[in-house]
């Protein structure tokens, strides 16, 4: 087994000249170099078509790189959907920005999705999930507070509590690396801190690598340890979050800081 | 209003589109008849032997109901085996042969070639196939049925699937699910309700097409409609009738309130 193990040197997240080109042309990605280390809270900021969800989705190979190279803990993230694909898939949580939940199913099933990849389909098809995978379901949703809410259906919850369902989910993978793609896009403030909150705690408790895509900068300033801006696909602004000023928002987003950039209509101390 | 010129124009060649249409539908129509033998003045001269048989057709013969009921529970019990058959086949298949939900475009491709195989061929062929099979009987029927069934749901059941919401399949890949979890957890909740619904709905077409089966020996009502009317017991043939319509109508209610629950 110990021969297997990557030496703990290794990033947990590298890309390497990562470029994406989409069939219509477009260069989501323009060789991105960027280093995220093991434990560590990065939120990636930028506009809408700056390639954030790009990032992200190379990560765990929904999106494939057209160029250069994505590692996980040192591990080069297959090009071609099977087993090797499957089983890094199987260690990289993701959280979405429309929950996806399976609404005709319960809560704790739904949380149990994060249990596919480790449990034979013959169960899965029958529905017997072994008590181990349902322990650490119930224990994924114990850490979101919603373990009360288990057994009933996934459109019966809230937006917040259906999108705390997703992280559940991605926890009940046992992951190494959390992404998180526009995760309160859809929420309103209140909500969307109670979801950042929970994936701050799960950040620091368990030290699970966490990535988090966010169009609200205060927002990003509030959670990240550090902000990583995207522009046209490229790195413009790699920093921690304390220090990211309004000339480094000039520089993400082209242009001033507008009322719609930030979540709560407080004022802008940048 | 200087607007009103080209319109008017327009208007005048929709009017010439129509009359084209409804011209070429009238010799279409006409050209077809005439190859039918389509001879109204044949009907009107029997007009006579049409009168007979209605007035010798009531009132029904309602004493005959005794003998009705084993062979309508014959012509349920074909349509339950076919519905309940057909809808076990019929899963896997839509599910094999739908674009983007297949493994792989060509195991869609050749399972979609199967379903329009199975859909080309009418009931009757599939009944006369079975019968020479197992012989003349309920059984030949219920595989017929069996086809059938398949042959209907599985089209409008790949058709579901086919426009599910993908995100949720994308979800479980995300997780690091295989083919088997995206089935069982993304597309079977999506398109359930609809299974369900497909079924009960061939089912309540099975019902009547038992019926017909039984006219060429697959047993049931049919067949003991085919017996009274080839003896000329119109009066029982009546009642069958009756019976049948009022069977049909109440299945399809039900079916109908069960499938608009569903939905």
């Amino acid at each position: 087994m110990s021969t297997a193990e990557t030496p703990p040197a290794e990033p947990a997240i590298r890309f390497a000249g990562a470029t994406v080109v989409y069939p219509n042309g477009v260069k989501a990605l323009d060789g991105l170099d960027l280093s995220i280390e093991r434990g560590e809270l990065v939120v990636v900021v930028g506009l809408s078509g700056a390639g954030k969800s790009t990032l992200l989705r190379s990560i765990n190979g929904l999106v494939r790189l057209t160029g250069g190279e994505v590692f996980v803990e040192g591990r080069s993230v297959p090009r071609n959907e099977g087993a090797a694909l499957r089983a890094l898939r199987a260690r990289v949580g993701m959280i979405f920005q429309d929950h996806r939940l399976v609404k005709r199913l319960s809560v704790l099933t739904n949380v149990l999705l994060g249990r596919v990849a480790r449990v034979p389909a013959w169960r899965q098809l029958l529905g017997l999930w072994p008590r181990r995978d349902v322990d650490v379901a119930l224990q994924a949703l114990d850490r979101v507070g919603l373990v009360d809410r288990a057994r009933v259906r996934a459109s019966e919850l809230s937006g917040g509590q259906q999108q705390r369902v997703g992280i559940a989910r991605a926890l009940a993978q046992e992951p190494v690396v959390i992404l998180a793609d526009e995760p309160v896009a859809s929420l309103d403030p209140m909500t969307s801190h109670r979801v950042m909150d929970d994936l701050q705690r799960i950040n620091r408790d368990l030290g699970i690598t966490t990535l988090v895509n966010l169009h609200f900068l205060d927002l990003a300033k509030q959670y990240a340890q550090r902000i990583v801006g995207l522009r046209q696909g490229a790195l413009v602004y790699d920093g921690p979050a304390t220090a990211v000023g309004a000339k480094d928002f000039a520089e993400i987003y082209g242009r001033r800081m507008t009322a719609e950039d930030v979540l709560e209509e407080v004022e802008v101390r940048l | 209003m200087s607007v009103g010129a080209p319109p008017r124009a327009g208007r005048g060649r929709g009017a010439l589109l129509v009359a084209v249409v409804v011209a070429l539908l009238a010799l279409m129509t006409g050209w077809s008849a005439a190859g039918v033998g389509f001879a109204p003045g044949e009907l009107l001269r029997n007009l006579g032997s049409l009168r007979r048989i209605v007035g010798d057709s009531f009132p029904p013969d309602w004493a005959f109901w005794r003998r009705l009921l084993a062979p309508f529970l014959e012509t349920l019990q074909i349509a339950v085996v076919g519905s309940v058959l057909g809808g076990l086949i019929s899963l896997p298949l839509a599910i094999l042969a739908a674009r983007g939900v297949a493994p792989t475009p060509a195991v869609a491709w050749v399972h979609r070639q199967a379903m329009n195989l199975l859909r080309t061929m009418p009931d009757l062929f599939w009944a006369m196939l079975f019968a020479s099979a197992v012989g003349f009987g309920p059984f030949a029927g219920a595989l017929a049925l069996t086809v059938f069934t398949v042959a209907v749901v599985s089209k409008l059941l790949s058709e579901s699937a086919e426009s599910i919401d993908f995100a949720l399949t994308e979800t479980v890949r995300a997780g690091g699910g295989g083919w088997s979890s995206t089935v069982r957890f993304a597309v079977l909740p999506q398109i359930l309700p609809q299974y369900v619904s497909f079924v009960l709905y061939a089912f309540e077409i099975n019902v009547r097409a038992s019926t017909v089966l039984g006219l060429v020996g697959a047993g049931g009502i049919g067949m003991v409609l085919n017996t009274q009317r080839t003896t000329f017991q119109y009066q029982r043939v009546t009642l069958i009738v009756l019976a049948i319509f009022g069977v049909v109508v109440l299945l399809e209610q039900l079916s109908e309130a069960a499938r608009r629950r569903l939905v």
